[in-house]
């Protein structure tokens, strides 16, 4: 067994670790995590080439303070959706860490997904898991040097590639491609593109399984999800024990053998570097590549597959598991609430929104027929996927008169218009400032309007 | 990287102190800044009231972001000093 993939005290950070070669692996799991890599990273690379409309289907567009996401169009005043959606996400990660364990951390996060592929390109550049061994520890040589570039090259463009993706969310990115191509990136898109793009060569490149031992804080409080019905990985210790090498098609049990033939393949392709067989570990991320690579060397031996697999505590102590349980219940039921929730605030969403802001140099004004004037600045925001035409009246306790230079105010989808307005009250009855509302109605869409209040100053006397 | 021998340097609880400060650092000014301009339109301060590089949203985002970030490692710093300092003599 090689030394690089046993640990000592895991108390060392970042460099101090001794580098961790994971042997490639091939197996149902391992299918699972790479169909996952090519639909998540299939995602990020061609989401924001997707046009919808005329425009970019998904765009964080910061500069205009719009998030554009396909058929919607969400505004600061919708932060609100956002924080809703990181809670949704959040439990939904409590919910199905509960039931399946470290899912998201085998198969999901983007720490592994980018691993995997900064893994890929190792191996075609550096070869295997011996190859590369063997490589790092050989003296520099012209082949050497080489394979190292075409991994740093191959490394350094993705990791470009998917800075140049990322800050194209958040900037159409067709303008940003014409822009590098033409030299004439703009210095904040060229900063966040190398920060972004080092960040996941460091990631993915450098740091990999550290990432999920010392950085990420999930790691850390994911076992206050678990219990003992977690689907968890395990080595079965019952069956494996006592373990030691055997002729293959040989019965282990009339050996006095376990059926672990302590080939250490479940060591070698661990991608933290752990023996699973000590038990289950905080460094675990579930990613089952213990379970492929023994269930190929169980079929080779010809006994049954499974002395790793996933199971739960409960099952391993042969009583039944609990799906069913207060902690999934709870879970599930407050995420199936706050997802019905967010689907329909969505959905009831008004597609108009109005602000009313009173002239802060003049409290009112006095017209010599005696009537009062108020003076405000409207702002209509038309969140819908049309272009609106809008009317605007004001009700208050006697009647008021809007003084505008039109009367009707086309806004176009996604815009918003601003005006000036004057609000009349026709006498001083009633005396004093009132709170008086204003109404805007659609006149292509009879169901969309909106009504927001304003105060109207006036003399007491 | 020294693959063959697998022994371990340590770093040191500095050098770990100092990963973890800003890193943790880094996260709180990336949702400081979230929330911060999700609520405030940089744009919206008036003309003549702004210092001279305050130009554009996005300048002012990333502005925003670094100054959180400074203010987070500010704060880690201060919490490793004062949950590590105090020894008290035998």
């Amino acid at each position: 067994m090689s030394a690089c993939n046993q640990r000592a005290a895991g108390d060392s950070l970042y460099l101090a670790e001794a580098k961790v070669y994971p042997r490639e692996v091939s197996g149902r799991f391992a299918r699972l995590r790479t169909l996952s890599v090519w639909v998540l990273l299939g995602i990020f690379y061609l989401l924001p080439w997707l046009q919808w409309n005329g425009r970019q289907a998904v765009l964080f567009d910061l500069p205009a303070r719009k998030f554009f996401i396909l058929g919607l169009v969400f505004w600061p005043q919708d932060f609100i959706f956002l924080t809703w959606l990181l809670i949704i996400a959040a439990l939904a990660l409590f919910f199905f860490t509960a039931i399946g364990g470290r899912l998201w951390c085998g198969y999901a996060c983007p720490q592994t997904v980018w691993t995997e592929t900064f893994l890929w390109m190792e191996r075609f550049a550096e070869g295997n898991r011996g190859a590369r061994l063997k490589l790092d520890q050989a003296p520099w040589s012209a082949a050497k040097i080489g394979r190292k570039a075409l991994k740093q090259f191959l490394w350094i463009a993705f990791a470009l590639w998917t800075g140049f993706t990322f800050v194209g969310f958040f900037t159409p990115i067709r303008t940003l491609a014409g822009e590098v191509m033409g030299f004439a990136l703009g210095p904040w898109e060229t900063f966040w593109i190398i920060f972004y793009g080092f960040a996941t060569y460091g990631n993915a490149g450098y740091l990999r399984e550290q990432v999920c031992k010392y950085m990420c804080p999930y790691a850390r409080f994911q076992s206050a999800m678990f219990d003992r019905d977690t689907l968890v990985i395990t080595y079965d210790e019952q069956r494996g024990e006592p373990r030691g090498a055997r002729r293959r098609g040989t019965d282990a049990r009339a050996q006095g053998k376990g059926d672990c033939i302590d080939c250490t393949l479940c060591v070698q392709v661990c991608p933290t570097g752990i023996d699973i067989r000590k038990g289950l570990q905080i460094e675990c991320i579930a990613c089952a590549a213990c379970i492929d690579v023994c269930d190929d060397v169980m079929d080779k031996m010809g006994s049954p597959r499974g002395l790793i697999r996933y199971t739960t505590t409960h099952a391993l102590e042969h009583r039944p598991t609990r799906i069913l349980r207060p902690r999934t219940l709870i879970y599930g039921a407050i995420l199936g609430l706050l997802m019905v929730g967010f689907v329909l605030a969505v959905a009831l969403r008004s597609p108009v929104s109005l602000d009313v802001i009173r002239d802060r140099n003049v409290l009112f004004k006095l017209t010599d027929d005696g009537n009062v004037d108020n003076v405000y600045t409207i702002r209509i925001l038309n969140k819908s996927e049309h272009p609106q035409r809008f009317v605007l009246e004001a009700r208050g306790a006697s009647p008021l008169t809007l003084i505008a230079k039109q009367t009707e105010y086309q806004v176009p989808s996604g815009a918003v218009y601003s005006l000036p307005l004057r609000v009349r009250r026709v006498a001083y009855e009633p005396l004093g400032a009132e709170t008086i509302v204003f109404t805007l109605r659609s006149l292509d869409d009879p169901a969309v309007h909106t009504e927001t209040e304003a105060r109207f100053l006036a003399p007491t006397r | 990287m020294p693959a063959s021998s697998g022994e371990q340097r340590d770093i040191g609880a500095r050098s770990r102190a100092l990963g973890v400060i800003v890193w943790s650092a880094f996260l709180a000014a990336a949702m400081a800044t979230m929330v911060c301009f999700a609520l405030l339109d940089p744009q919206a301060i008036a003309a003549g009231e702004a210092p001279h590089w305050w130009t554009g949203r996005l300048r002012v985002y990333a502005v925003g972001f670094f100054f959180f970030w400074l203010i987070g490692l500010l704060a880690a710093t201060l919490c490793w000093q004062l949950a590590t300092a105090p020894r008290r003599e035998p």
